[in-house]
């Protein structure tokens, strides 16, 4: 009977030890950043963490790529990442759910304020550029069709492919709002992607007309033409970090640190970034280290 | 080089910490079903129910429980290291000679010390193998932490594959694939010599 | 319950996907025989480079399914042929181990008595060593495809269609019910087809080879 219960007690200590070891392990002096799952977000977030690591004591848990904008804000409410970068349409459509506002300032405005009421989550000054969700159609499609807008889509849209990434057909500003304010009906059924597979499929013709972020490098690589919102569908999509207000509150010199970026990426340098990393596969580490060095952050 | 680096210490490092976790469950549960064999038919019935299920979809399952992380991951590689484990050291014990296991009782040795004394240090070989394919399949397996937030080289295949970079994913799989070969080949090794010594 | 109203909602498409999950398990399970049998058998008659083959198939078997997948994606691009391929590759090994052990554990005994009843090569091959091997190449077959019915989810990642897709959703945009469409039939799926080749592999061994049932 001794060695029994021994043996349970060593088996329960190291239990909870494992547990505690997994979901605690040094939260004291370090963050956790996040980042989607595409390029952009990617760099992006590897930039705040070098920035981080460089301006301050802390250590920077990196869980960069981790999945959708559904799986980041899920996990932010959770306290299993500290930040990561968000864009102000998204944030007011996908998450608060509220109506497209199309002005940038208010829409900034609003999602500031209702995120830190409705979660405790502060959203940190933009970088500058707008990646707003744009459709994009292959160059034989514009050949054909000779389309310019969205709207010019509509009467040959059952001849067309269309394909997104997952979450586009679970947002508010996505496939299902899209479609139905411009009476838009695409042949078949869409294909749902992982983000990154996305070009690579328009680029082999496996789909005709895809959502794509204006700042992605694939458009040029692949002589996308970008339509034009001529209902003014998207709203707005300035970046910036949102952060846990309680971490902002921990450690009041990541606020500034965080900061370094603002204004610093209008679309043309973000594009650049994008390209080098979706289109010439650099590393994002190198990436992230040779801009930041450039403009002396780092 | 660095990342590289961390990535394989991150995946080394759950593999390791959930087998150790699947040994003692897996040994444990493997003893009592030699013990209790009704239970034990449906101790290894269920663990392998486990192992049919599709590792992506128990994966995502656990998710929904335990969220993102590593504590995902572990659970998985614990769960699906029990089988291997277990049926080994059942197996192993329900095939000892008879007489053995008589000469140990004639000596007057309790259930407890039978077992440690005798059947277990005998079985190590089979067991040493259940843990050798349990290590093996997990090595692979961790590759998917990259999908539930967890670390490893599975990052780095992922990237690989994002980018569609070939050489980004070797970076992540050629480790993956050789670490697995140096453990399948050593433990093999290692288990033949348990053997000869068990004799 | 709201995953009642979710499956409701959907039956028709996840009925699609458990189809399209389906046949690529038959397909590649399929291919793989074709493939792994003969080469089996083959190798039964070259045994001396047999191990080699055997590990080499082995190492092939240890490379993640992520990877295979970044690879097809790679070459072949998007979609079911370049996940077919990967399936295919990977439905080998357990066919191929199974068929040369099977077929080496057949009991030289009743090799030499079909020769001396004066059986060509080929007739032993295919009215003794095949059938009594045939259980133990079943359970190759059938490990094979609890693996294939475990790739293919996988699959989803690459557009292949099936019930990984539906994971893949899930996973994407953190949603539940989407995990929980393509993960429980997909685990129902490799249990049925555990046990239904399990069935054949129990009704096709002859009384006298079988073990306690």
């Amino acid at each position: 009977m001794h060695k029994k219960r021994t043996k349970i007690t060593i088996v329960l200590t190291l239990a909870l030890a494992a547990i505690l070891f997994f979901t605690g392990c040094a939260k004291n002096d370090s963050i956790t950043i996040g980042s989607k799952d595409f390029g952009e977000n990617i760099v992006i977030a590897e930039m705040l963490s070098q920035l981080v690591e460089t301006h301050t004591d802390l250590k920077v848990n990196r869980k960069l790529n981790l999945g959708g904008t559904f799986v980041n804000f899920n996990a932010i409410k959770n306290n299993q990442i500290d930040l990561y970068p968000e864009y102000t349409g998204t944030g007011l459509t996908a998450h608060l759910k509220m109506d497209v506002v199309n002005d940038p300032d208010e829409s900034y405005r609003i999602v500031s304020e209702e995120f830190v009421k409705q979660w405790d989550i502060v959203w940190l000054e933009p970088f500058g550029f707008n990646n707003t969700y744009t459709l994009a159609v292959t160059p034989e499609v514009y050949e054909k069709y000779g389309v310019e807008t969205y709207s010019d889509l509509i009467p040959y849209a059952g001849e067309l492919v269309f394909g997104a990434e997952h979450e586009f057909f679970d947002r508010q500003d996505g496939f299902n709002g899209l479609v139905e304010m411009y009476g838009l009906n695409f042949k078949g059924e869409p294909m749902k992607l992982n983000a990154s597979l996305k070009y690579q499929a328009i680029g082999r013709g496996d789909m005709d007309v895809t959502d794509a972020f204006a700042t992605d490098g694939p458009i040029k690589q692949y002589s996308l033409k970008i339509l034009e919102d001529d209902l003014g569908f998207f709203p707005p999509y300035h970046a910036a970090p949102i952060v846990r207000k309680e971490v902002l509150d921990k450690h009041p010199e990541l606020k500034s640190v965080l900061n370094m970026l603002a204004g610093k990426l209008d679309d043309a340098t973000m594009t650049e970034l994008n390209y080098l990393v979706d289109v010439e596969g650099k590393a994002v580490e190198q990436v992230a280290k040779e801009f930041l060095t450039s403009l002396n952050l780092v | 080089m660095n990342e590289l680096m961390t990535a394989i210490a991150e995946h080394l490092t759950i593999v390791a910490i959930s087998m150790v976790f699947a040994a003692i469950i897996g040994i444990a549960l493997g003893v009592f079903s030699y013990w209790k064999p009704r239970v034990g038919r449906y101790i290894i019935g269920i663990a392998e129910i486990i192992q049919t299920i599709p590792s992506l979809a128990l994966l995502a399952l656990l998710m929904i429980i335990f969220g993102l992380g590593d504590l995902t991951m572990g659970v998985a590689l614990v769960l699906y290291a029990l089988l291997p484990i277990i049926r080994n050291t059942y197996t192993s014990l329900t095939e000892l000679p008879p007489y053995i296991i008589d000469a140990a009782r004639g000596m007057g040795m309790s259930r407890q010390q039978r077992l440690v004394k005798v059947e277990i240090p005998l079985s190590i070989p089979m067991i040493f193998g259940g843990l050798k394919v349990a290590l093996v399949n997990s090595l692979s397996i961790a590759v998917m932490g990259v999908l539930i937030g967890s670390g490893g080289l599975g990052y780095i295949i992922y990237r690989g594959i994002q980018q569609r970079n070939m050489d980004r994913i070797l970076l992540g799989a050629i480790p993956v694939v050789v670490i697995a070969l140096i453990f399948d080949w050593g433990m093999g090794k290692a288990e033949k010599r348990l053997q000869k010594h068990a004799r | 319950m709201r995953m009642i109203t979710f499956f409701s909602k959907n039956s028709e498409a996840m009925f699609a996907s458990l189809g399209q999950h389906i046949a690529l398990v038959l397909i590649a399970v399929g291919l793989g025989m074709a493939i792994a049998i003969p080469s089996g058998v083959l190798l039964t008659r070259h045994k001396k480079i047999a191990p080699y083959f055997l590990a080499l198939a082995g190492t092939v078997q240890t490379i993640p399914g992520l990877v295979m997948l970044g690879f097809a994606l790679i070459i072949m691009g998007i979609g079911t042929l370049p996940a077919l391929a990967v399936l295919t590759i990977y439905s080998i090994l357990p066919i191929l181990r199974n068929t040369y052990t099977g077929i080496t554990e057949v009991q030289p005994a009743y090799k030499d008595a079909a020769k001396g009843i004066g059986m060509t090569k080929r007739q032993v091959l295919f009215k003794v060593e095949l059938p009594l091997a045939l259980p133990t190449i079943v359970s190759g077959i059938r490990i094979s495809a609890v693996y294939i019915v475990s790739w293919a989810t996988l699959a989803g990642m690459i557009g292949a269609g099936g019930l990984g897709d539906w994971i893949w959703t899930g996973l994407a945009t953190y949603n539940t019910d989407y995990i929980l469409a393509g993960a429980i039939p997909s685990a129902i799926l490799a249990f049925a087809f555990s046990a239904l080749i399990g069935l054949v592999q129990k009704l096709i061994t002859p009384r006298g080879l079988r073990r306690n049932a």
